[in-house]
Parts: structure tokens; sequence; C-alpha cells
């Protein structure tokens, strides 16, 4: 394994507050290992700035190994990069090129204001699901689990749609700022499996509903979201959620 | 930031109030309109036949008492799909109100076809108003077929083909018709939720294939008139 | 209460039922204290954590009635840790019919954890599994499923039965969005009240019960109280004492040493594990560890070169001068020994020098065989998302040249002492899932740890908390009270403190080198030698810190420096504790390795005449000094009889 090490000229967001003006900083990362991934190297970037008694960037992280969700950042106008099925925390710096200069911004939408620098408030998402994405079980009033069989297609389409991990990327990657690929992927995963047949029209209704008033745009199926996804969750949700939706509305009393 | 739950039971929308049903019906009425246009590109081929078939051909339209619905349809149609895509459109630029200082690139970008449907669709608007008044509000030319007068249109076709500003203008706009037919159709479908993991590379093929040709059978009407007919 | 053990152990009484133990749990939730329906929404019930136990608590608890007020340090709950774990969950369904029962799996887990845990507990902890399953499938959790529709499962971790249901290599994230969505539930109910991005940092007593904790608003800033009835920790472990280990970057144990100050009881923290197959460090920016899927071993091959410091890349050195250790030394378990084993041998491994890859800290895992024998095509099928993953991190194609893995801090079986009815001891503070020490003894077994938080959140604390609520008397309190102000002001003082030292060194740059001292001296074996020399530079280390450290950033906005140094100045204390526990158990067991306590071929010796027992720390420091007292609680194992682990 070898071990090249780069020099980037990195253009960051800086934004002080929610209410503040942001503007790009220009800051020199040196000696970057093409192993370490790009949160990592913003690590190295955000020491070198404690160092100098300068603020560190703020960008929200946790689990870096692709799954909480939490990464999410705009990387030369890439959301996550420009890696396909990739998180920032899973872009690794062997990516870039020396002396390349990368401009770095937050996932940009109305419905997701800027906290600052990096870290956005993503909480429409958990408004969203909060509008219809469960299943009303109360615990321990559920039958054996082998009483509802699931067919295994069925089952694997249903996982497919439910492996979203919720980082907004769908939302940073439409032209119109459209969430269509996360509630539809909530929708899909409970629509397709036998236990969320009692409330399927609801869920469809109420997280339509919510998604709207959260103030994202309309889909125009250009497919930015699904490309930008890091689960690579799939169109075919986004035309599931239309039909539910125009199918509960017809049969909404 | 809003933590509290705002307590209270699943509020819903109308279909009509949601970004969904809007967006459902600007793809019935576009596919509404798609289907329009292929027949009049259909109609108009009778242009390669002579003046005489084409000419009845109109007439036999004009003087069907449904024509009064089917304009009204059709102008109700197109109105709605315009005012709804816009009013999305606008509503869709407002979800960003900051841009990105750089374009997506690779395979996350988008076209610039997908990003200018709006556009489009008001240089189709124009396009079509000035159409309108070309054809259907311009020179009264008459023709008398066994002893029945009615519109000689073929004559003014080929008049208004002739001149290489109108031609040159037609074939711009029904390219950019192509365009967005290309992704509309499609489009379309999926906002109406026809979407087939087998067949969904198909959809698309229809959907170029259709706007293909619908433009280059309405595109061959005036190159025709132009260059062969002289 | 009625009925418990006889003896009296002061504030370590585990109130353990009496009677067969098959009956225990039934016995005592007949037994237990109801609370009035219409008077359950009087109460309110704080939960710090929305991680598998944390959210099933809180929806468990919402529909019960309770006033739930549930807290996280993510952007939102859906983001816990839980979210990343890959394996599976065990269930004693005997769906496979393969002879598995409650009491096998209770069996199982007490002889893995190397009889270190408690058996009635562990017992309810089986018991408990199947409705789980149940639960998490009506929530719509997509486990996997046969071709017929019913529901798949494997074998996993060394277990001889196929009890672990999964989903794909997400397992974790996916029960968690199931505990996740039933919480969501409730919010929009009103019966729950979510506050995301807060981070606690202090437990409010009342009359020497929890009722209140003191939190950050990590963008505001602002220090707020809350108030309530009895307090629910569910933060998870404290791996990240070591810097890298395979937790989540925001994991931390502060709000479980923040309580453990104020009077709870710290058992076993020197029980930590270490999972054998991550993916190994590859610079000194390194952040974290990624873990991959035990279930690797299942098709891959562990060794390294027999000659040391054998420099060549893997394809060109011959199969007969590879050793195939575990083979070797493990014939009929092979490479699927237990995670501590695996892992030690590991180490002994790159100790001697036979270490491969760039820093000599790793062994291949080899799938030329497999490949060989099954086909490509059956190994993508396999493990497919695991080898991208490796490829992605490593840009090695692990299809042509062997893995190299190395193992890596994973879970901490320790954690606050908590009473069979997962409280602690203060009253009112309960404890759950992977913060607390009960079921998983000295090692935990693959697949038992989502089992344990959501049996912990889903079906035992709704019960217990009731018997608590139902029988303390307790007066009302709002904000305004004195021990919430005081908090206010502490933890105001602490984090001016934290800020005002302005030394020259960054927060992570003292992490690193706390990791460093952990791994090294209280990591996969120990020593007396080692232990004692890092107590002593944990405590310079510390020194260090609370000088030289430097925070950037105002306290009044987002600021994650700031946040780091808080937790940072725990692990500090926490470390020390770990250290000085493992230098009291003078045994081997499960994850606690003494080197000095050990068999002629290297196997782990237990004493259980004199360390059958759990080690409960008391807290007897000051507000700027840390200093210990153990007490014990003892094992007794009236089923399970305690044998020697072999897995020759």
């Amino acid at each position: 394994m070898s071990d090249k090490k780069m020099n980037l000229n990195l253009k960051v967001w800086r934004q002080a507050g929610p209410q503040a003006k942001g503007h790009f900083q220009e800051i020199q990362a040196t000696d970057v290992s093409e192993h370490m991934s790009f949160l990592e190297m913003l690590d190295v970037v955000n020491d070198n700035l404690v160092r100098k008694g300068e603020e560190t960037i703020e960008f929200d992280h946790d689990c870096r190994e692709g799954i909480c969700g939490s990464c999410a950042m705009v990387i030369n106008g890439n959301p996550h990069g420009p890696d396909r099925a990739t998180t920032t925390c899973q872009l690794h710096m062997r990516r870039f090129k020396d002396g390349e200069s990368i401009t770095i911004e937050p996932f940009r939408a109305k419905s997701f204001p800027i906290l600052k620098d990096l870290v956005t408030d993503r909480s429409a998402f958990d408004r969203i699901q909060k509008a219809g994405g469960y299943i009303s079980a109360n615990t321990g009033s559920a039958q054996d689990a082998n009483n509802i069989p699931v067919p295994k297609k069925k089952a694997d389409l249903a996982f497919a749609s439910a492996t979203c991990i919720g980082c907004g990327a769908c939302v940073a990657a439409c032209k119109n700022a459209s969430a269509a690929l996360f509630v539809s992927a909530k929708i899909s995963h409970l629509a397709l499996l036998p236990q969320g047949e009692a409330e399927r029209s609801e869920r469809a209704l109420g997280m339509v509903a919510q998604m709207d008033a959260e103030g994202f745009g309309a889909c125009t199926n250009t497919g930015a979201c699904s490309a930008s996804c890091p689960v690579e969750i799939s169109l075919e949700n986004i035309a599931r959620m239309n039909r539910e939706f125009m199918f509960a509305s017809l049969k909404k009393k | 930031m809003q933590n509290h739950s705002d307590n209270g039971s699943v509020k819903t929308t109308g279909w009509m109030s949601s970004t969904i049903g809007r967006k459902q019906l600007v793809g019935v009425t576009g596919l509404g309109l798609s289907g329009f246009v292929l027949t009049h590109m259909l109609g108009n081929m009778l242009i390669l036949v002579g003046p005489q078939a084409y000419n009845q051909y109109a007439h036999a339209l004009v003087t069907n008492p449904f024509i009064y619905i089917a304009e009204a349809g059709l102008i109700a149609m197109f109105l709605a799909h315009m005012f709804i895509a816009l009013r999305l459109s606008w509503s869709n630029w407002n979800a960003r109100d900051f841009k990105y200082a750089m374009r997506p690139s690779g395979a996350k970008r988008t076209t610039f076809t997908q990003r200018s449907l709006w556009a489009q669709g008001l240089l189709i608007l124009a396009f079509t108003i000035l159409h309108l008044i070309t054809f259907k509000y311009g020179p009264n030319y008459t023709a008398n077929y066994g002893g029945i007068e009615m519109r000689d249109l073929h004559k003014l076709v080929i008049e208004v083909f002739q001149e290489p500003v109108y031609v040159a203008w037609y074939i711009v706009a029904l390219i950019v018709l192509g365009f967005h037919l290309s992704h509309g159709v499609g489009s379309s479908l999926q906002t109406l939720g026809i979407h087939h993991i087998r067949y969904q590379r198909h959809f698309k093929t229809v959907s170029i294939v259709y706007a293909l040709i619908v433009t280059v059978g309405f595109l061959s009407q005036p190159i025709y008139v132009y260059f062969l007919r002289g | 209460m009625a009925d418990t053990t006889p003896v009296s152990l002061g504030k370590l009484d585990p109130k353990i039922p009496t009677g067969p133990i098959e009956k225990r749990w039934e016995k005592h939730r007949f037994e237990m204290k109801l609370v009035n329906p219409a008077n359950k929404r009087k109460h309110t019930i704080l939960i710090v954590g929305t991680g598998l136990a944390g959210a099933s608590a809180a929806a468990s608890l919402s529909e019960l009635g309770y006033k739930v007020k549930v807290f996280c340090i993510q952007d939102s709950p859906r983001r816990a840790h839980s979210i990343a774990a890959q394996g599976g969950i065990n269930a004693a369904k005997n769906y496979a019919n393969d002879g598995d029962s409650v009491y096998r799996l209770f069996y199982d887990t007490v002889k893995g954890g190397d009889f270190r845990s408690r058996e009635s507990n562990v017992y309810r902890l089986a018991e408990i599994s199947r409705a789980i399953i149940d639960h998490c499938v009506a929530l719509g959790v997509p486990f996997a499923r046969e071709y017929g529709g019913m529901l798949d499962t494997r074998s996993f971790g060394g277990a001889q039965v196929s009890r672990t249901f999964y989903a794909r290599g997400q397992t974790g994230q996916q029960l968690l969005l199931g505990a996740y969505s039933s919480m969501m539930r409730q919010v929009e109910k009103g019966a729950c009240e979510m506050y995301p991005r807060r981070e606690m940092l202090d437990l409010v007593q009342v009359d020497g019960m929890a009722r209140g904790i003191t939190v950050r608003n990590l963008i505001t800033g602002e220090i707020e109280s809350y108030v309530g009835d009895s307090v629910l920790l569910c933060t998870g472990g404290y791996g990240n004492a070591y810097y890298l280990s395979t937790n989540a970057m925001n994991s931390n144990a502060s709000a479980s040493w923040r309580c453990h100050r104020k009077g709870a009881y710290f058992a076993n923290p020197c029980f930590t594990q270490i999972h054998p197959t991550c993916i190994p460090r590859s610079g000194d920016y390194q952040s974290k560890l990624t873990l991959m899927s035990e279930s690797l071993r299942n098709d891959g091959r562990v060794w390294v070169p027999k000659s040391k410091g054998d420099k060549r890349p893997p394809q060109q050195i011959p199969e007969s001068e590879r050793d195939y250790y575990l083979e070797r030394l493990y014939p009929s378990f092979g490479n699927l020994v237990p995670r501590d084993v695996a892992s030690r041998q590991a180490k002994f491994r790159v100790d001697e020098g036979r270490g491969v890859g760039p820093s000599g800290e790793s062994v291949y895992l080899d799938f030329a065989d497999s490949i060989k024998r099954l086909g490509k095509d059956a190994i993508s099928e396999k493990y497919g998302n695991l080898f991208d993953m490796y490829a992605k991190i490593t840009d090695e194609n692990p299809y042509e040249q062997p893995m190299r893995i190395y193992p890596a801090v994973h879970y901490t079986m320790g954690g606050l002492w908590v009473d069979y009815n997962l409280m602690s001891t203060i009253p009112g503070l309960h404890v759950l899932g992977e913060a607390n020490f009960s079921d998983h003894g000295a090692n935990r077994l693959g697949a038992s740890a989502l089992m344990q938080g959501l049996a912990d959140g889903y079906f035992v604390i709704p019960y217990t908390l009731g018997h608590y609520i139902a029988s303390t008397k307790m007066e009302k309190v709002d904000t305004t009270h004195d021990a919430f102000k005081a908090s206010r002001e502490e933890v105001s003082v602490r984090l001016n403190k934290l800020l005002n030292i302005k030394g020259k060194r960054p927060v992570d740059e003292i992490h690193k080198e706390l990791g460093n001292i952990m791994w090294d001296l209280v990591g996969m074996s120990r020593t007396e030698a080692g232990l004692k020399d890092a107590i002593a530079k944990i405590r310079t280390l510390r020194k260090e810190f609370w000088s030289n450290v430097h925070v950037t950033g105002e306290p009044n906005f987002k600021n994650s420096e700031l946040e780091k140094a808080g937790r940072v100045a725990d692990f500090l204390e926490l470390g020390e504790l770990m250290a000085t526990d493992a230098l009291e158990r003078n045994e081997s067991c499960g994850g606690h390795f003494r080197e000095e306590y050990q068999t002629p071929d290297n196997e782990a010796r237990r004493d259980d005449e004199k360390y059958s027992h759990v080690t409960a720390w008391e807290f007897t420091g000051s507000n700027d000094s840390a200093a210990w007292k153990p007490n014990k609680e003892p094992l007794t194992f009236e089923y399970v009889k305690p044998s020697q682990r072999s897995y020759k």
C-alpha cells in the first residue's frame, strides 16, 4: 500500500449561525494522505485551526461507516462527493489530485436551514416520519412473527427501501430541493409489507402533506436524487409514492 | 429549530393542493397535449399529399360540431398544464434560497433539458400564440372543391413556409418541443406512478422515440415546402 | 419489595426474585405494584439516548401513558449508533427446529459471558427474546425471509443452533428504525417529546432520588433543566475511551460518568470486547475503526507468514510458509473461535513480529480457498457489501488478495451497576442497554447486544419502572429548585473552565494519547506492571489535559471542540477506573486477559473462588479528584455450573 501525500486548496463555507451571512473561506490542506477519508482530512484541517487558535469547521458526522446519515456536505457541487453509493465519510482522498481545489458547501435547501458552517437542521425529516411513517402496533400486542408470511421478493423490496439512511442527499442533489426520494422510500417500505396495510392510505396522505408543509420542492423526475443516494434508493419508490398518494386521495372520504 | 410535537392527529391535504396531485395534473394534461401534437402532426402530413386532401381535412375538422368542445378542452389542458407547471416551478425555485457555487458533475449531474423545462414551456407558449396568429387567424384564402367552399389553408402554409426566418424559428421551436416531450412523456408516466423495474429503460426509450416522431414529422413539412417544393 | 434475596447487600442488593429460574420473571411481574392508568400521565420520564434501548423504552412507556421526554446528541434520534450493528439479533424461537430453547440461549449466554453475569437476568433476557422478534415484525422490520415467506435465521458467533434473525448486514439499522418509528408515532400523538442535539451533562437529585437532568443545547449552547420522576440512561458503552474503536465519533460515557460521580456505582469497567475482524488502521489521522461482520470467518481463513518480518506480498508466500494459526491451535473450532480468543491470538502473532501490512499490525483473512471451492459469485452473493466496503476503504481488492484485519474495541460489557429492575444505586436512575452491565458477563456473544437493548426497553422497563413509581413518594419540584440551580451552575463552571485553559494541545491529540495508553496497557492482554503504568500515565495525562488543552470557540454556539473536551475529561477518569478494575481482578475471564493468569497453552484462567463477583466501584473523589472504593456483588450459579471454556 503506497501512501501519496497531497496538498489541496479548500474553499469551505463558513457561517457563524443561522442568521449570519456566510462566506467561502480559503484554507490550505497540506500533507493529506491518500488513505484518509474526506472527514479525516477535515479533522486534520481542524487540528491545525485549533493550533492556530482559530475556530474549527463545524460539520455533522458520527458513525463514519456510512450508515448513520449524519455527514452531509456538497463537494465540488456533488452531495457526498463525486462517487456513487458513497457517503462523505466513506469517500477517500485518493479520489482527488495533488494541488486540486475543492469547494465544500452545506446541503442547501430552505427546509434544511444552516445552523453553522456545514451543519444543517434536517429535523423536517423527523416531522415527516411522525406524520405516518410507522405501524401502530403497541408493545406486547404482536402475534407470533411467522403468522404473517411475507414473500421473499416483497421482503427484499421492502428492505431495499428501508435502507434509506435519512442523510438528505436527495434533497441536496435535487434542483428543486425535493424530498420525494426520502419520503417515497419510507412510504414504500411499509406499503410493501402486509403489516403496513391497515394504515396504508393515511400514511401516504399524512407523509406527503407534511413533506409539502415543510416547503420541499416537487419532483421533476431528473433522477439526480437516486444518483446521489449513498444507498442507491431507486426511483421506483417515487413512482410508488405517486401511486399510493393518488389512490389514497381517490379513496379519501 | 422545531423540536416539540405539535400535538394532534395526522394532517392531510387535498390532492389538488399537494405537490404530487399538481404534478399529476401536469402529467395528465401533458400526456393529453402530447397526444394532440401527434395527431396534429399526422393530420398535417397531408401537406405531402396535396392541397385538396389538406384543405378537406382541415375543413372536416372545423365543421365538426364537436370542434368547440375539443378546442375548449385543448385550451383548458394547455392552460392548466402551463399554469400549474409554472406555479410548481416557482415554488421549486423557492425551495432553495441560496444556490450552490458549483454544479454537480458526473453521475450526479442533471441534463440541461431537465433543468430548462420551464423555459422550453414558455418558448412553446410563445410559439403557440404566434402559430395561432399566423395560421388560425391568418389571411383567409379560399378554395372550392366540388362546390364546397372552404378555407385554402394549404396556400397559406406554402406561403409561410417559404419565408426563411419563419422556417428557422419553426425549426427551433419544434426542436425545443421535441426535448420537452422527450423528458415530459416519460416523466409524466413516472409521476402517474407507472414504473416497472424491468421495463423502465424502455419507458425512457418510448419517450424519446415519441418525441422524435413528433419533431421529425413536423419538421418534414417546412423542410419539404422550403427545399423540395421550392 | 416483598420478595428479594434474603442477604442484605446494602446498596448492591440485586433484588433477584426467588423460586425456579423459569418462573422468576413471571412471579416478579405479578408482585410488582402497578400505576393506575389515569395516573401515568402525571409522571414524567426522562430518557437519555435514542438507540435501541432508549427508543424502545420511549415508545413503550409513552404507549402506557407516561409523559416521556427523550434526549439525544444527534440531530435526529434515528442516528444513534445502534444503527451500525451489522450481524443480527438472537431469539430462542427454534424456527429452525434444531433444538434451540430459552434454556439453551440462557445457557449459551451465561457460558459465553465466562460466568460473570447474573443468571436471573440472563434467563429473563432469553425468555423475552422471542417476544422481541414478534414485536419487531409487527412494526414492519424487514427481516430476511425464506422463499415461503417465513423468517430466515443463521448461526452466528460460534452458536451451534441457528437462532440469529437478520436483515442483510444492516440488522441494527432496521431494528432501530422500527423502534424510532414507533417512538415517532408517540411524538405525533403528543405523548412523547423529542429533544435532539442535547447532551446530558449532569444528573439532578432531590432527596437522594434522580429527579432531573441538566443538558446543553448543542446548537445554542444554552444550559437547560428538565424535571422528571425517573431518569432512564440509555447512552451506550464507553469504547471510545480507547479513542479508536468501532463506536461512532460522538459515542461517549459522559452521561454515565456524571451519574457515577453522583453516586451510581460503575460495575466491571475492565470488561471490554475487542472484535477480531476490523479493518486495520492506516495512519495517525485515523479517526475510527470499521468493523466487518464476523460472518466473514465462516469462509475466510486467518493466517500470517511463518517467518518473522516476511515482507513478500501474500500471493508470493507459498502454502508451506503460511501459518493458519487458528486452525492449528483450535482444530475443532478453527477460524470460528469466540471473539476474545480470535482477537488475542491475532495480537500474539503481531507481537511475535509476524504481523502483515505496512505497519505490521494486521493478519490476513484469506478467501482464496472459498472462492476456488464455491466460486466468486457465491462469495460475492454472501459478502458482496462487505467486500465493497473493504475495497472502498483500503483500495485493495479482497477477491484478488487476502483482506488484512486486526482487532478493535467494539463493545463494553461493563457499565453502571443495576439491580434486577434495571435501577442503579441512585433511586430512580435506571440504566438500559449497553450502558448497564448486567447480562453479558465478561464477554458478549454475537447478536446479543441488539437483543439486550430491545429487551430492556420494550419488555423490562415498562414493568419495573411502574413498580418504582407506584412505590415511591416524591415531592413536586420544578427547575427553580435549588438542586437544579446548583446543577446548572456546576455545569457552566466546568464548561467555562475548559474554555479558559487555553493551553497548546488540541482535545483530539490528548484523546489519542489516552487511547494509545489504553490500547497498549488496558487492551487485549494486561499485566500488573502494565496496569500500574497505565494508571500513572493516565493521571499525568489528566493533569496535562486540565492545564494544557486548548478548546477553541464560544460556549454559546455549536462548538464540537467543547463537546469533545467534556467527554475526554470524563474518559480520562474512566480510563483510570478501567485500569484499576483490571488490576484488581487477578484472573483472566472473557475479554479481560491478564497475562499472569493463563493456562500453559495461553488460554484464560478464571478464578471462581476469588472472583465470582461483580466489582461495583463507588466514586469517592471530589470535584477535582478521582478516587474509588470497590464493592462486591457475589454471583451464584445455580443452573449453569462454571466450567473452563474450551474451543480446542
